[in-house]
């Protein structure tokens, strides 16, 4: 049985949520452009690549923006997160491996025991973003259950890949589990506030352009 | 007397020779699968029973594990003996994941058709 649920994992569910990811990120962003040509068309007069690019770059960029200078310790723990976050699947060895294996392509990979560093690294900012949302009166206002689902969501595959690398009791379990909860996790992407991932250029664009190019002002 | 010694010499003899031979072409004392191309371990060697796996899985031709490939035809060969980093490592451009992408879909490949057999990460490369 476990043969049969890990060739399901590793084959057609792999395409299934990359199609599910990459489709519904394409619809997202179609049917917000069709929305914003509806309800905002006037940005397409001023929207401009310069100003664009110029918050973008602002807000890529750690204490690049006024807010993120108020909140430094958010700050530094936002961006450690995402870079985390990215990097450690994309560099893992086991994953870079599984691909190597598949189609023959492979890539530079992080030593082991950093990629676990990582690993926990992204558990631990999970657990100080559900903290936060609890403990400070502001954020816990604009808090819904969803947003500790999707904590949990993303904390899942890094919790249970550090189990099953640990190889702690029932990892083989734990793997399997791993490799669903982040092919649901790619999956959740366009579809819930995770789609910040790909709105976050287009939000700054948008911002960027009506203070550079409307208002002559900055919006960092 | 004297021909009773020497019988009793020669069984001896014969019984340290087919002992010696038995030895000499044991697999038993196979435990891991491990290459000397490997230089830096990412993870610990395969756990690998030689005689007990292939009990197990029922193979008694050694080519079905140890292959010989010439122009991409399998030969009636056998690689025993062989490293198989000798072949999956050689080319200039190879690199160690090369040779662990032939170890993983060798072995790996086996136990998904034959659903038996480990398949994930820590099931070979055991960490105790």
């Amino acid at each position: 049985m476990t043969h049969e649920i890990y060739a399901f994992l590793r084959g057609p569910m792999v395409w299934i949520s990359l199609t599910v990811f990459l489709g519904g990120s394409v619809y997202r962003l179609a049917s917000m452009w069709r929305l914003a040509k509806k309800k905002d068309a006037v940005i397409f007069h001023y929207i401009s690549v310069f100003y664009s690019l110029r918050s973008l770059l602002h807000w890529v960029s750690p204490f690049g923006s006024l807010n993120m200078r108020k909140n430094p310790a958010m700050t530094v723990i936002a961006f450690i997160f995402h870079v985390c976050l990215i990097a450690t699947p994309v560099f893992l060895s086991a994953h870079v491996i599984l691909v190597k294996e598949s189609w023959d392509i492979s890539w530079w990979w992080m030593p082991d025991h950093m990629a676990d560093l990582l690993t926990v690294i992204v558990i631990g900012c999970c657990l100080f973003f559900a903290g936060r949302r609890i403990k400070r009166p502001d954020v816990r206002y604009l808090t819904s259950v969803s947003d500790y689902l999707i904590l949990a969501a993303i904390a899942a595959p890094f919790i249970t890949g550090l189990w099953a690398y640990h190889q702690w009791p029932a990892f083989s379990a734990m793997m399997l589990l791993h490799m669903a909860s982040a092919e649901i996790l790619l999956m959740m992407i366009p579809f819930t506030r995770l789609n910040h991932m790909l709105f976050f250029p287009f939000t700054r664009g948008y911002m960027g352009s009506e203070f550079g190019a409307v208002k002559n002002a900055k919006d960092w | 007397m004297v021909k009773n010694k020497i019988i009793s010499y020669t069984a001896v003899f014969s019984v340290f020779l087919l002992i010696l031979t038995v030895a000499a072409f044991s697999t038993d004392y196979i435990e891991t699968v491990d290459d000397s191309a490997f230089e830096k371990k990412t993870r610990p060697p395969a756990a690998f029973f030689h005689d007990a796996h292939n009990e197990t899985a029922g193979i008694d031709d050694c080519s079905v594990c140890h292959h010989l490939y010439e122009d991409g035809q399998k030969t009636d060969d056998m690689s025993v003996g062989m490293e198989c980093s000798e072949c999956h490592m050689s080319a200039p451009e190879d690199s160690a994941a090369d040779l662990i992408r032939a170890y993983h879909l060798q072995c790996g490949g086996c136990h998904m058709e034959q659903k038996a057999g480990p398949i994930m990460c820590g099931e070979c490369h055991r960490k105790n």
